[in-house]
């Protein structure tokens, strides 16, 4: 319990820390709130009514640290982000829509890219230095370090120009509304981002497995006549698929950075890829949320792995609430 | 033979994860022979005759080649793009930015980034938890996510601060990358000193009476060399890489790799070559530093460094 508070704290500093700088670093730059607030709006100049109600609303002549509690109490108890200017509607309403579609191809690629690493780590370990393991080692090794673009444009043209098999323009469509064309749009955007996951997975379960399978419970349960197969998949298994967990909370900020790649190279409407429209019409108050939001799940997912951990490991918990 | 069977089973204990012990002899190979090249192509193409201007409109016969018209062939090695250019010469000529952005933010990265882990690592206390602090805040904050609302801010903090008159594009680019690169180098190089700090030579300098920066210069950093080379290469591949994707996004530089898959990719059904020939060139040079970086990690013995 104090190991939970300990981390939610520690959640809490971070992310008020990242995003008041982040609304720092969209403020900073104006001499005069009057200049902030045009700038804010999208760079068009603002009637002198337009500019006191801006003022007004935002508190831009104010100091930043005041600015700053107002954009957060008004995250938190109206879950109003501010108005997007590009789009003259709030920001929540734009990032409602759009959060399944990352939240789903973030969840796709990570749950893909476990059902296929630990089979191909566990095969990798089992038969080290075999040739499975020195194909797949490589595999993995050009899997990690291939980036986004280039492999989401390669299967775009192998499975979409070629062969055909999926819509070129794609739109998101979520499962419960038609689960076929859901699975149509989806799965190239999923195969992009799941490659590389998959590819980390398979590396760290792998060299875990390895030191596993050299451990002495290991050769005990082999010596006490358990099947090699059992061993494998209970026994060394289970005390590697750590590896794994942490993976996916120090990796979800280089799957969410593919994401943005991803969603503007399939058309899927998603957080990532309106971020980019909406920094490329300099709408700084949606740029500013979607920022905090992405942070938020960042961290939160982290928060989860970490209570995951402690979870499944009763000796982490102790030493952690300990140490 | 069945003990030199065992010992050498610990080694590769020792040395883990020992996968990389098996990448085929020709990955070196691979990225000194693609870097070497592409170094050489870029620095002379100004004055090789094969590569074209990149941006003359290219010609067989007189007539002009456009819309794609031409593939890969004699002509033109990797065909023309959409406005009759020669994709091959423009291959070569971003490859200019690329490399040169990614070696500048690496540096700049390496440096920033460095100083503040051998801070960190050596003195403790409350410089180590506010740098640790201000790396979880970065951390947070996915990379590309990052790059893309610095660089939508940069021009505008140009605007108003007249003092950063000097910065180009490329500049912004630069800085933005080398902010995204001090994070996981700084964690790496506190872990590193942290361990450092605790070694004998270390304490026989402080014992005989060494000052906190002369061990910090004279013992501790030449130690972090290796580690800093290595992850280098790595962070090379992957800053090149990054700003692959901001290009793509049309937030980077408009002559680049990226840029270039960005304005063909519409018309791949078309005209694949203007598409994959620069995505292929992408890959490369990621593939050739992240080669690189793992047969260093593997020679120095340096643990799996998250970049």
């Amino acid at each position: 319990m104090r190991y939970f508070l300990q981390r939610f704290a520690q959640l809490l500093i971070v992310f008020g820390l990242v995003s008041f700088g982040v609304l720092l670093v969209m403020r900073i730059g104006s001499n005069s709130p009057e200049e902030l607030a045009i700038k804010l709006y999208g760079g068009r100049p603002l009637s002198p009514d337009e500019l006191t109600e801006a003022i007004s609303r935002y508190h831009l002549d104010t100091n930043y640290f005041v600015q700053y509690f107002y954009w957060l109490k008004g995250l938190v108890f109206d879950f109003d982000l501010g108005q997007s200017v590009a789009n003259s509607r709030a920001v929540a309403d734009l990032l409602k829509p759009r959060v399944w579609t990352t939240v789903l191809l973030g969840l796709y690629a990570n749950v893909f890219g476990m059902l296929i690493a630990i089979p191909v780590a566990v095969r990798q370990a089992y038969k080290r230095d075999g040739r499975f393991d020195k194909a797949a080692g490589l595999m993995t090794f050009v899997g990690v370090g291939v980036p986004a673009i280039v492999l989401g444009v390669l299967l775009q043209l192998l499975f979409t120009v070629r062969l055909g098999w999926f819509p070129l323009i794609g739109d998101k469509i979520y499962p419960w509304d038609d689960l076929g064309q859901h699975v149509r749009n989806f799965f190239l955007p999923t195969l992009t981002l799941t490659v590389p996951v998959a590819a980390i997975f398979a590396r760290l379960l792998r060299a875990e497995m390895v030191l596993t399978l050299q451990s002495d419970f290991i050769t005990v349960a082999s010596a006490k006549g358990v099947s090699p197969a059992r061993v494998l998949w209970r026994h060394a298994l289970r005390n590697s698929l750590f590896s794994i967990v942490t993976a996916v909370g120090t990796n979800l900020g280089a799957l969410l950075g593919s994401a943005v790649v991803v969603e503007t190279l399939f058309d899927l409407d998603g957080l990532g890829s309106q971020l980019v429209v909406s920094v490329l019409s300099s709408d700084l108050f949606t740029v500013q949320s979607f920022v905090a939001i992405i942070v938020l799940l960042v961290v939160s997912v982290n928060l989860l792995v970490d209570l995951a951990y402690a979870l499944i490991d009763p000796r982490i918990r102790q030493m952690r609430s300990l140490g | 033979m069945t003990t030199s069977v065992v010992a050498s089973r610990a080694a590769d204990r020792a040395h883990e994860p020992s996968w990389r012990q098996r990448l085929p002899k020709g990955g070196v190979l691979f990225s000194i022979l693609w870097l070497g090249i592409l170094v050489f192509l870029v620095v002379f193409a100004d004055y090789l005759s094969f590569i074209r201007d990149p941006d003359a409109k290219v010609r067989v016969a007189g007539r002009l080649q456009s819309n794609y018209k031409l593939g890969p062939g004699y002509s033109a090695w990797f065909g023309v793009d959409g406005n009759s250019q020669d994709v091959f010469a423009r291959c070569i000529y971003y490859a200019r930015n690329s490399l040169q952005i990614g070696l500048a933010s690496t540096v700049l990265g390496l440096l920033i980034g460095g100083t503040l882990g051998v801070l960190a690592g050596y003195f403790r206390g409350w410089i180590d938890r506010v740098i640790s602090i201000l790396i979880d805040c970065l951390l947070a904050i996915p990379a590309l996510v990052l790059a893309v609302m610095l660089i939508f801010r940069l021009d505008d903090i140009k605007a108003t601060w007249t003092f950063l008159g000097w910065m180009t594009r490329k500049w912004q680019i630069i800085m933005t990358l080398s902010i995204l690169a001090i994070a996981p180098l700084a964690r790496i190089v506190r872990a590193q000193t942290l361990s450092l700090r605790e070694r004998e030579f270390v304490t026989a300098a402080r014992s005989l009476g060494a000052k906190n920066g002369r061990i910090i210069t004279k013992e501790i950093v030449p130690n972090l060399v290796p580690t800093m080379v290595t992850v280098a290469f790595t962070g090379l591949g992957i800053l090149i890489a990054a700003e692959g994707a901001l290009a793509f996004l049309g937030l980077g530089l408009t002559e680049s790799w990226g840029f270039q898959i960005e304005s063909n990719r519409r018309r791949l059904e078309k005209a694949w070559w203007a598409t994959v020939f620069p995505c292929l060139m992408l890959l490369g040079t990621v593939m050739a530093f992240n080669l690189l970086g793992d047969r260093l990690a593997k020679r120095f013995d340096i643990r799996e460094a998250a970049v």
